[in-house]
């Protein structure tokens, strides 16, 4: 299946599905079932960029439909790959004008949210800055500084003496300074 | 029902299916005009100096032209129902064809025919009557095309319904063709265009909606 695994059916279906699909018109079920598994994994790729998430498997299950009809349209003479992708795409205009006929939902007021993006940018920059401390300094740094834990509570999880870790903590935030200081885009 | 069930479904208890055939397609549209020629010359309609004018340059033109429409709109037709068919470029080929079958009808007018008035070489009460023999004359071949179509995969449904349109408009005129009596090449270009076109639009408007991929 690996090279039925990029976009176009067109170039990467393998030769094998042409003769899976013979033998499906054949009346093989076995070798349709193994057929329409794998078109329905390059189905369900191909859908999924097209189409918002929730209906992907409408789209892969209509066009799995779709070919089961029309099986007796294809041609083993040709590849099997253009014929797979015109109904795909065909399906995908169904859907796209289905998307477009449905009645679109007011969101209610009270669904919004707070804004998160301070805190989001915030956590991934202490983390990238953590990542330049000493592990002791910085697990000291997140436990008491972060995470709001005491000294003597910080103490205990890491393993270190009180001392030990208000050394830690005392030293690493003057790293972290020197470090953001340093930093030409700090504002 | 996910797509594993549903591929177990659809693979349970596979029947074989006769696969389409275009040869197998165009032969019984070839037949039904056959038989639709040979029933409506027996009935007695063929006009009655048919073989005075065989090999007539008018008639040369009028059944040739047409009968060259017919045959190249079918297998374009045809050809449509392909899931992996361009109709596009086909119907311009028709078009284009159309188009020069008409322009050839300059060569063909009658002497004098163009010196009478423009009304009376359209003869509109006559050329009703003929656009609409065309007109019932192409519905057999208008719904095989479509239970072709219906049977097939186009997925351009509106352009293969325009191709079968046109293809059974130029058959009903190429049977109508050999019991029409006007001999002006502007009458026959003005009302079988009015047949062929009345045909192609009625093709267009209803065959799409009897389809479903």
């Amino acid at each position: 299946m690996a090279t039925a695994s990029r976009e176009r059916p067109s170039r990467t279906a393998p030769d094998g599905w042409s003769s899976l699909m013979e033998a499906a018109q054949n009346g093989h079920g076995g070798a349709y079932r193994r057929l329409l598994g794998e078109m329905s994994e390059w189905l369900t790729r191909y859908f999924q960029r097209r189409l918002p998430p929730g209906d992907v498997d409408d789209a892969v299950q209509e066009t799995l439909l779709a070919i089961h009809r029309r099986r007796h349209t294809y041609d083993p003479q040709h590849p099997l790959g253009p014929w797979l992708a015109a109904i795909a795409k065909n399906k995908w205009v169904d859907q796209l004008r289905s998307l477009a006929r449905r009645p679109v939902d007011e969101l209610p007021d009270d669904i919004a949210v707070g804004d998160h993006e301070a805190s989001v940018v915030s956590s991934s920059v202490l983390a990238s800055l953590l990542d330049e401390l000493r592990p002791a300094q910085a697990q000291a740094i997140l436990l008491v500084k972060v995470q709001g834990y005491s000294v003597e509570e910080a103490s205990g999880k890491i393993g270190l003496s009180v001392s030990a870790v208000k050394m830690n903590i005392h030293r690493g935030l003057a790293r972290l300074t020197a470090i953001i200081e340093k930093s030409p885009d700090v504002e | 029902m996910s797509s594993e069930s549903l591929i177990a479904n659809l693979s349970s208890d596979l029947a074989p299916v006769q696969r389409r055939s275009m040869v197998r397609e165009g032969g019984l549209v070839l037949a039904l005009g056959a038989a639709e020629l040979a029933l409506f010359l027996g009935l007695g309609v063929m006009r009655p100096d048919i073989s005075h004018m065989a090999g007539s340059p008018y008639l040369m033109w009028r059944v040739g032209s047409l009968g060259l429409l017919a045959v190249v709109a079918c297998v374009l037709a045809i050809r449509s129902f392909s899931p992996t068919a361009r109709p596009r470029r086909g119907l311009v080929l028709a078009c284009a064809l159309a188009v020069a079958a008409i322009v050839g009808g300059a060569f063909v007018t009658p002497d004098g025919a163009s010196e009478r008035a423009l009304f009376d070489r359209i003869d509109p009460s006559s050329g009703i009557l003929c656009a609409t023999s065309i007109f019932v004359l192409s519905l057999p071949i208008v719904a095989l095309l479509g239970a072709l179509m219906r049977r097939a995969a186009p997925t351009q449904p509106r352009l293969s319904a325009l191709a079968s349109g046109i293809a059974a408009g130029a058959c009903g005129a190429f049977v109508f063709a050999f019991c029409c009596p006007f001999n002006d090449p502007l009458y026959v270009v003005v009302w079988y265009t009015v047949g062929c076109v009345a045909v192609a639009a009625a093709a267009r408007w209803r065959l799409p909606r009897r389809f479903r991929l």
